[in-house]
């Protein structure tokens, strides 16, 4: 990369910063950023525990909208992602001694390995189709967890492998931190460029696209395979997280919740997947006294965002204050 | 070591299976074909269609009463789902994927109310009668050739509902093309909802019907469910005959294979035949068939 075209993209940065900084959205996402960087200094315990889950959820969810929301593709494997990045670190670091910092990447690169036969698989598939296979997909993943005894622990999931940073949380706190703010930085920044613009025409038409000379294919597996190499690393952050990682995590219904968050926020914006996640993820901690009556809640939500604001809170924010 | 007499056994509990899950299976394609939603809340509408079902069997003991309630309860679950949820849906541009998330939310809402009103306990069904023959060492549950009977003629009926009637002849134009139909004068509102209600009184059927074998509670359509949905995918969605053939070809391959592996691999198995369907041919058995 030249030094003009590097000026022109940072230049595109600053205007575009600066344009969300002038939104409700762009506000309160900086105000999130800000906060985030204090969180140790005002809680411990739970409150921490909170915060590091809903980090790692950031990461899935917007990670999700950008394979979803960017380009259409509606994809189901996203929490079997999501645990085969689980299972990596915490078999990396217990079988292999992999360091944690480090295993938490290459979970995300098996993540991406897994994903990239899919990708090819549903190229030729569209819509509802989609859907189906991936559901195919993340069956046979959840299933095989269960059935590989010898390597996952089988049904009551691995645990008892190495924790990350001797166990001290805030420093796990602000590793996660980083690496979420890293990658979420990176869909970012693929977004507001020439890739987030192909995307969004594959989307809209494919064949117009197609048309205008991208090789709408090659983005398309691009797109699905970066996005689940992320839900891997989410994955490798979740098992050094909650030190457990057990078949639950990879079924459709972690899945739906994950959905639930992106289309709540509004799957076609990474600030949607953002302000989601903390709205649903917030709204489940504070309904944590009611129980199982929560998953409840989970379909009221998808029902009700669905049929009222199918584009989501940030996009409800946008039509209200513009 | 496998005898015949086992395999013959098995070859029987697919069939009657095969029917079990025919009538799962047929309502589900039969949305997506005339109204184009595919409904992650079927499983839901099965387990309603047991509770309500079973419920009427607790008060009156009589079975042919639990069938009408389980069915006539289950319907009116189908029409007030098109008419509240799905139908607003109807204009967006994605709406194949919005109706997908709108019938997982209901999933989830009908589950965990069920759970929270009537907790996760399992309720026993007496079934319809305990009688058992035995022929040559093999055993024939009378309980489940009743069922077995009951889903052929449910599907036989509707079947005969598709091709004779005019509300058939409705649906059917329906599901060839929206847009003439509505020209022809035909309620495509209506046509909808009324599809909708005996896809899922078919759903509530089949849960009364298995409620003996799987009991009641408040998960018991997912399995039912993710198997039909397995069905219909390989046997094409939206073809019924391809449907009737994959539940039967499904049911016997998963009886047979039980006999030599765990339930998970017979699972893996059904979803990787799925996927391989999805990718060569994704109009399945009824692409080739219904030509």
């Amino acid at each position: 990369m030249n030094i003009g075209l590097f000026t022109i993209l940072i230049e595109r940065i600053r205007e575009d910063v600066a344009d969300r900084l002038e939104t409700k959205t762009g506000q309160l996402l900086l105000i999130g950023v800000i906060t985030s960087l204090f969180v140790p200094l005002f809680t411990n315990g739970y409150s921490l525990d909170v915060a590091i889950q809903l980090l790692i959820f950031i990461l899935v969810v917007t990670s999700w909208n950008f394979v979803a929301g960017y380009f259409g593709i509606l994809t189901f494997v996203h929490a079997a992602l999501f645990g085969i990045g689980g299972y990596s670190a915490a078999i990396l670091a217990a079988e292999f001694a992999v360091p944690g910092v480090f295993g938490v990447f290459t979970a995300g690169l098996i993540a991406a390995v897994f994903s990239l036969p899919m990708a090819l698989s549903l190229l030729n598939l569209r819509g509802a189709y989609v859907s189906m296979l991936t559901i195919a997909y993340a069956e046979i993943i959840y299933y095989a967890a269960i059935m590989l005894r010898g390597i996952t622990g089988g049904p009551t999931g691995y645990s008892g492998f190495p924790v990350l940073f001797g166990g001290d949380r805030v420093a796990l706190y602000y590793f996660v931190l980083v690496t979420v703010g890293v990658l979420v930085t990176i869909q970012y920044l693929f977004a507001i460029n020439r890739f987030g613009l192909v995307a969004r025409a594959i989307r809209e038409s494919e064949e117009a696209a197609q048309m205008l000379g991208n090789n709408t294919r090659r983005y398309k597996v691009v797109g699905f395979v970066f996005g689940s190499s992320l839900a891997g690393v989410a994955g490798g952050l979740q098992a050094f997280n909650i030190r457990i990682i057990s078949p639950p995590v990879l079924e459709l219904q972690q899945m739906i919740e994950f959905m639930a968050m992106g289309i709540v926020g509004g799957i076609r914006s990474l600030s949607g997947g953002i302000l989601g996640t903390v709205i649903v993820y917030g709204l489940m901690e504070v309904l944590r006294p009611i129980g199982g009556a929560r998953l409840l809640v989970w379909g009221l939500l998808l029902i009700v965002a669905i049929v009222f604001f199918p584009k989501g809170v940030v996009g409800s924010l946008k039509d209200r204050f513009s | 070591m496998v005898t015949i007499g086992l395999l013959v056994q098995q070859i029987i509990n697919g069939l009657f299976f095969g029917g079990q899950l025919a009538l799962m299976a047929v309502g589900f394609t039969l949305i997506w074909g005339v109204a184009r939603v595919l409904n992650f809340a079927h499983g839901g509408v099965f387990m309603i269609g047991a509770y309500s079902g079973s419920f009427m069997l607790a008060l009156a003991g009589n079975w042919p009463l639990a069938i009408l309630v389980a069915m006539a309860v289950t319907f009116i679950t189908g029409v007030v789902t098109e008419a509240l949820l799905v139908r607003p849906l109807r204009r967006r541009e994605e709406f194949d994927i919005a109706s997908i998330i709108v019938t997982l939310g209901l999933w989830f809402v009908l589950e965990h109310s069920m759970r929270l009103i009537f907790s996760s306990e399992q309720r026993a069904v007496e079934p319809i009668t305990r009688e058992i023959w035995v022929v040559q060492n093999i055993v024939i549950s009378v309980n489940r050739l009743i069922v077995f009977v009951i889903s052929v003629a449910a599907i036989a009926s509707l079947f005969a509902l598709i091709k004779y009637t005019k509300f058939g002849l409705a649906i059917r134009a329906a599901a060839e093309d929206d847009q003439t139909t509505k020209l022809m004068g035909v309620n495509l509102p209506r046509t909808y909802a009324l599809t909708f209600g005996i896809s899922t009184a078919l759903a509530g059927l089949a849960g009364i019907l298995l409620s003996p074998t799987f009991a009641v509670y408040p998960a018991v359509g997912d399995r039912p469910f993710l198997l039909a949905f397995i069905v219909v995918m390989i046997g094409g969605l939206g073809s019924i005959r391809g449907t009737l053939i994959a539940a039967i070809t499904l049911a016997l391959i998963r009886s047979v294979a039980l006999i030599w592996v765990s339930a998970e691999i017979s699972m893996i198995i059904l979803f990787g035949f799925m996927a391989i369907v999805l990718i060569l041919s994704p109009r399945g058995i009824g692409g080739v068939i219904d030509q």
